[in-house]
C-alpha cells in the first residue's frame, strides 16, 4: 500500500536525493522542478530507491527512462518532493529505467560527495553498483543539451535575474 | 597592455583555483600575469599557492582605512604576481568588498594578463563583482548537468553586464571522448571556444597538498600539458594599461549591503 511519507520543497535535486538517502527510502519519490509550471511543462521525474539507494528512474512527460531521464530533470532551483514508501509508483523496474546508485547524484545534483555516500549506502545494502546499466543509454548531459528549449530556458531566466540584479545592486551600466 | 579575465564557474568543486594558477603560470610564459583570489568568502588560492603564511593579504586591501599598500598582499611566485586573500571570518567582515576595483585597478596598470579567481556563487554583489569588472570570463565547468547549467547562467550574468567569455575549459574529466561530444553540444550554448578538457589527474591532488600550483608540482603531468594547451587557446588582448585601469576607477560598484 502506498503510503505519502513526506513533501515538500527543497532547494535543488542534492537535498532532494539527499533526503531520500538519510530516511533509507524503499519505495519511490516524486520530483516536480518548481519551474515545470514556467515552462509549461507539468513532467514529473519519479524515482525508485531501495533503502535510500535510487536504482530506476522514468519521467512522465519525456517517457523517458534511466540516465536519460535524469537530463529531463535537469533544472536548477527548487523542486517538489513527495516520497512513497511500500512501492515503486509508475517506475518500472527495468533495464531501460536503471541508473547506478551514484549517477543521479554525480549528474544530476553534480555532488561528488553525495555520490559516494550513495554508493557506500548501496554496498551496505548489496545493490549493484556497476555502471554497465547506463552504459548502453545516450549521456544524460548530452541528452539535457539536447534540450534547447530547457536550456534557453535556463538562460533567459539567467538574463532576467541578472537585470533584476543589477537594478537590486545599483550597477547602472547595462 | 592588459587585459583581466576573471576564471569563474558558478559552482564550487569545479577546480577553479588550481585553473587560474595553472592557466596563470602558462600564460606567464609570454606575458606580465598576476593572479588575485577574488573569491574573498572563501579564500583557498593562498594554499595552493604555498602562501597560508603570509601577514598581509587581499583582506588587508579592503579593510577601510587600512594601512596596507596594494604592493605589500603581492608575493612574486612562480614567475607570476600572487595577491592571495586570507582566510579570518573577522577580516572578511571587515572588508569592503567594493575596494576590489580600486586594487584592480592598482594592479591592472603593471601587468599584461590579471586572472581573477572569482567565487563559485552569483548570490550577492561582491560574489558578482570580480565578473563584472573583468573583460572576459573563463568558465571552469564539469561535465555535468548542473555544472553546465550554472556555467550557462555566469555566461549570462557576464554578458548582461558587459563582460565577454574567452571560453570554456572541461575540467576533472574522466571520460574524454564523452567530453568531445558534450562540448560539441554545449558549444551552440556558450559564447567563445572550447579552451580545453584538463584530464581528473592524482597529480593535481598531490600539487593541492604540496602547497604548489600543478605546473610547479607537475610539470609533465598530463592535467598541466592540457592547461598549457588551453592557456594557448586564449588570445590575450591588448589594451591600453592606463584606460583598463581607468575603467575598473570608474566601474560601477554597488554599495555595501
Amino acid at each position: 500500500m502506498t503510503e505519502l511519507t513526506f513533501a515538500r520543497v527543497v532547494d535543488d535535486t542534492a537535498a532532494a536525493l539527499s533526503l531520500a538517502l538519510d530516511r533509507e527510502l524503499t519505495g519511490h519519490a516524486v520530483l516536480t522542478p518548481q519551474d515545470a509550471l514556467l515552462l509549461d511543462d507539468d513532467g514529473a521525474g519519479v524515482v525508485a530507491f531501495t533503502d535510500g539507494v535510487p536504482t530506476h528512474v522514468h519521467h512522465t512527460e519525456t517517457g523517458r527512462g534511466g540516465a536519460p531521464a535524469l537530463a529531463s530533470l535537469a533544472a536548477t532551483g527548487p523542486l517538489r518532493v513527495e516520497c512513497y514508501a511500500g512501492d515503486d509508483g509508475s517506475v518500472p523496474r527495468t533495464d531501460r529505467t536503471a541508473v547506478a546508485p551514484g549517477t543521479p547524484a554525480e549528474r544530476l545534483a553534480g555532488d561528488d560527495e553525495l555520490a559516494a555516500r550513495t554508493r557506500d549506502a548501496a554496498r551496505a545494502a548489496d545493490i549493484d553498483d556497476a555502471d554497465a546499466n547506463d552504459a548502453g543509454d545516450p549521456d544524460a548531459v548530452e541528452a539535457f543539451l539536447a534540450d534547447e528549449q530547457k536550456v534557453e530556458a535556463i538562460r533567459d531566466r539567467a538574463r532576467e535575474e541578472a537585470r533584476e540584479r543589477a537594478e537590486e545592486w545599483g550597477f547602472d551600466d547595462l | 597592455m592588459v587585459e583581466a579575465f576573471a576564471v569563474a564557474s558558478g559552482k564550487g568543486g569545479t577546480g577553479k583555483t588550481t585553473s587560474t594558477l595553472a592557466l596563470g603560470m602558462a600564460l606567464a610564459e609570454d606575458h606580465d600575469v598576476t593572479v588575485v583570489d577574488a573569491d574573498t568568502g572563501m579564500a583557498n588560492l593562498l594554499f595552493h599557492a604555498g602562501l597560508a603564511d603570509v601577514d598581509v593579504t587581499l583582506h588587508d586591501l579592503l579593510i577601510a582605512d587600512g594601512s596596507a599598500a596594494v604592493s605589500d598582499a603581492v608575493y612574486e611566485r612562480y614567475g607570476m604576481r600572487v595577491v592571495p586573500c586570507g582566510t579570518g571570518l573577522g577580516a572578511f567582515r571587515a572588508a569592503d568588498p567594493a575596494r576590489l576595483r580600486g586594487v584592480v585597478a592598482d594592479l591592472a596598470a603593471d601587468t599584461d594578463v590579471l586572472l581573477l579567481d572569482s567565487p563559485a556563487t552569483l548570490a550577492s554583489r561582491s560574489a558578482v563583482l570580480p565578473v563584472v569588472l573583468a573583460d572576459r570570463a573563463v568558465l571552469v565547468v564539469q561535465p555535468t548537468i548542473p555544472a553546465i547549467s550554472d556555467a550557462l547562467k555566469v555566461q549570462e550574468y557576464a554578458t548582461s553586464y558587459g563582460t565577454g567569455v574567452a571560453g570554456t575549459l572541461y575540467n576533472k574529466v574522466q571520460d574524454p571522448e564523452a567530453v568531445e561530444r558534450v562540448a560539441a553540444k554545449s558549444g551552440k550554448y556558450f559564447e567563445g571556444e572550447t579552451l580545453g578538457t584538463v584530464p581528473e589527474d592524482d597529480a593535481v591532488r598531490a600539487a593541492r597538498r604540496a602547497g604548489e600550483p600543478l605546473l610547479a608540482h607537475a610539470p609533465d603531468s598530463d592535467a598541466a600539458a592540457a592547461y598549457r594547451r588551453a592557456a594557448d587557446a586564449i588570445d590575450v588582448r591588448d589594451a591600453d594599461a592606463e584606460s583598463v585601469a581607468d575603467r575598473f576607477r570608474s566601474a560601477v560598484v554597488p554599495e555595501q549591503p
